[in-house]
């Protein structure tokens, strides 16, 4: 189990424009930390940094305080989970998962304990004579997490390994690579462009784009209290509305004002609020924060319906699940949770 | 024709030492087809694709020549006055006698058939993915010893039609042992026209002709047996 430190890592793979950017990261032990972020922002390339199969233009990556950097791959003890799980096509899972440990020149009384215990971690033990292309996609998943864990590393890779799945079985295999690696208590970084499953599954989230880390923190922080606007977009916050402060109270456009417990010491700024987290309310409601807006789209969501309005200052979406309907056209009022609102 | 026209060839020691030569010839030229050609064209099929467009074209150049005039180049390299006697001259060294040699004769074929072996491998090695490599080198294997713990493998089918390919190209190759290697190092199919054509003996031309695709059949049957104790996955 180790400590793992990137600092100042710039990466070019055309030697002209940097993919990473000065990229400082720290993984705590035993952690599980989660690169989030739209395609091309360069979580698999950070990953790969630290995996050893890049060499950084610049920058540093430490292991419990050891410099890494030039340490080449196959010395290095870091298990890999790839998006393709790259599975060995002419090995057996048995095969498979004993393949590390071999070149480990262990003995085969050992090798056989090990892999037979992996294979009972990650339910394989059935399987274990089959060949990769006879398993289904969850099963070859769990057949890379334990040829990947059973080597006993020092951190667990993983470059999306669920996308390959369907809905329930991500669902499934998410949990089970929490229990295991938590079983384990080893030190993991998790890439996934997929918020929910991000929040789900880490202790810590970097929010990464354009090849810098844009926020670092718990789940919970990111969630509620996103630090810029494109945290706040990428992870649901759907409504974007401009104030500005007169006599240090902010307002929009129109000069609605606007309460929150803590205006910031900008002048002008984004205020960024969750469609779940407005009200329609009726017409005679006194209170804060109060909008008025034209409802242009209407669109089903299940369990609540979503509603597009037209506002003075733009567009506010809101999701409703009181069972009045509005229809397009009608005029609705709205209010905006103060505790939810977050400026950026 | 009767079973002993085939155990008389076989108990003539003229015929047989052809017949042994022909193997031998055959055999090592795949052999080392094989040894040149699997580290080339993994070499090859791990450039981009451009890259490989050119270096493919490279490869497959000699194939583009005409077999007589393919020959006739080696003899001008190998030959008593040739090229490299003509270097070691320089250095006082006595000519070697390479033309005309069983040497010859093995220079002109694997010359002849290393593209088919470097095209066949390079068909199936690029279609292994990266990620092989890396996965193996994740887990602790060094580039050299990923190689042959993943790729060779996996890289066996096409070891296998590529060895086929050669092993009966050199078995029936005409020209370039007739030419390179001269009388006294026949080969089979060098015999066969002899017989038939020269001496007009056709039974003796086709118990030979016989004898040369039985073996080419014994020969493919081993290499899958090899091939199918390598790969599991078996060669569906
Ligand atoms: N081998 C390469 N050569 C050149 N450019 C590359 C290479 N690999 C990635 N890039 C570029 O670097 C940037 C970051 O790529 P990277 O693969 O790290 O993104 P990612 O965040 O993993 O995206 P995705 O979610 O689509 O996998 C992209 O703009 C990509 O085009
Ligand atoms: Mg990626």
């Amino acid at each position: 189990m180790a400590e793992v430190r990137l600092e100042n890592i710039t990466v070019s793979y055309d030697g002209k424009n940097n993919v990473l950017e000065g990229l400082n990261l720290k993984v705590n032990e035993g952690e599980l930390l989660a690169l989030l972020g739209p395609s091309g922002c360069g979580k698999t390339t950070t990953l790969r940094v630290i995996a050893g199969f890049i060499d950084p233009k610049d920058g540093h990556m430490y292991c419990d305080d050891r410099d890494f950097t030039r340490i080449p791959v196959h010395k290095r003890n870091f298990g890999l989970v790839f998006q393709s799980y790259a599975l060995f096509p002419h090995l057996n899972v048995y095969e498979n998962v004993a393949f590390g440990l071999k070149l480990r020149k262990m003995d085969k009384v050992t090798i056989e304990k090990k892999v037979t215990e992996i294979l009972k971690v990650c339910d394989l033990t059935e399987f274990k004579d089959r060949l990769p292309k006879n398993l289904s996609g969850g099963q070859r998943q769990r057949v890379a997490l334990a040829r990947a864990l059973v080597i006993e590393p020092e951190l667990l890779l993983l470059d999306e390994p669920l996308s390959n799945l369907d809905a329930k079985l991500r669902l499934n295999m998410r949990v089970e690579i929490k229990r295991i690696q938590k079983k384990l208590g080893i030190t993991t970084v998790f890439v996934t462009h997929d918020q929910e499953e991000c929040f789900s599954i880490s202790d810590k989230v970097a929010v990464m784009n354009g090849g810098v880390i844009e926020q670092f923190g718990t789940p919970e922080e990111i969630y509620t209290r996103p630090k810029t606007e494109f945290v706040a977009r990428f992870i649901g916050f759907e409504n974007f509305i401009k104030l500005h402060k007169v006599d240090g109270v902010l307002e929009c456009a129109d000069g609605t004002k606007i309460s929150v417990d803590d205006s910031g010491d900008k002048d002008e700024c984004l205020l960024t609020i969750r469609p779940d987290d407005i009200k329609i309310v009726a017409d005679d409601y006194k209170g804060e924060n109060v909008l008025c807006g034209e409802v242009v789209v209407r669109t089903y969501l299940g369990k609540s319906y979503q509603y597009e309005t037209m506002t003075p200052f733009g567009k506010v979406v809101v999701n409703d699940a009181s069972g009045t309907l509005y229809n397009t056209g009608d005029k609705i009022r709205m209010v905006l949770d103060k505790a939810k609102i977050v400026l950026v | 024709m009767s079973l002993g026209r085939y155990l008389s060839f076989f108990s003539d020691t003229y015929y047989l030492n052809i017949f042994v030569r022909t193997i031998r010839v055959s055999l090592i030229c795949t052999l080392v087809c094989m040894i040149l050609g699997i580290p080339t064209a993994y070499f090859i099929s791990r450039t981009s694709k451009k890259v490989r467009g050119v270096l493919m074209a490279i490869a497959i150049f000699p194939m583009l020549t005409n077999s007589v005039i393919r020959a006739f180049a080696w003899i001008n390299v190998l030959g008593k006055n040739g090229i490299i006697n003509q270097i070691l001259g320089i250095f006082n060294i006595e000519p070697v006698s390479m033309l005309y040699t069983e040497f010859s004769v093995l220079i002109g074929t694997i010359y002849l058939f290393l593209p088919l072996m470097i095209i066949t491998l390079v068909g199936v090695m690029e279609n292994i993915d990266n990620d092989m490599m890396e996965a193996a080198e994740s887990l602790g294997a060094n580039r050299i010893v990923a190689f042959f713990k993943v790729i060779l493998p996996m890289s066996v089918p096409g070891i296998i039609t590529g060895s086929v390919l050669v092993f009966t190209g050199a078995l029936t190759a005409y020209t370039t042992p007739q030419l390179l290697g001269g009388p006294s190092n026949m080969l089979m199919s060098t015999l066969i026209y002899q017989r038939a054509m020269t001496l007009n003996d056709w039974t003796s031309a086709s118990v030979i002709a016989l004898i040369m695709i039985v073996t080419t059949l014994i020969v493919m049957k081993g290499l899958n047996y090899v091939a199918s104790k390598l790969d599991k996955r078996g060669l569906e």
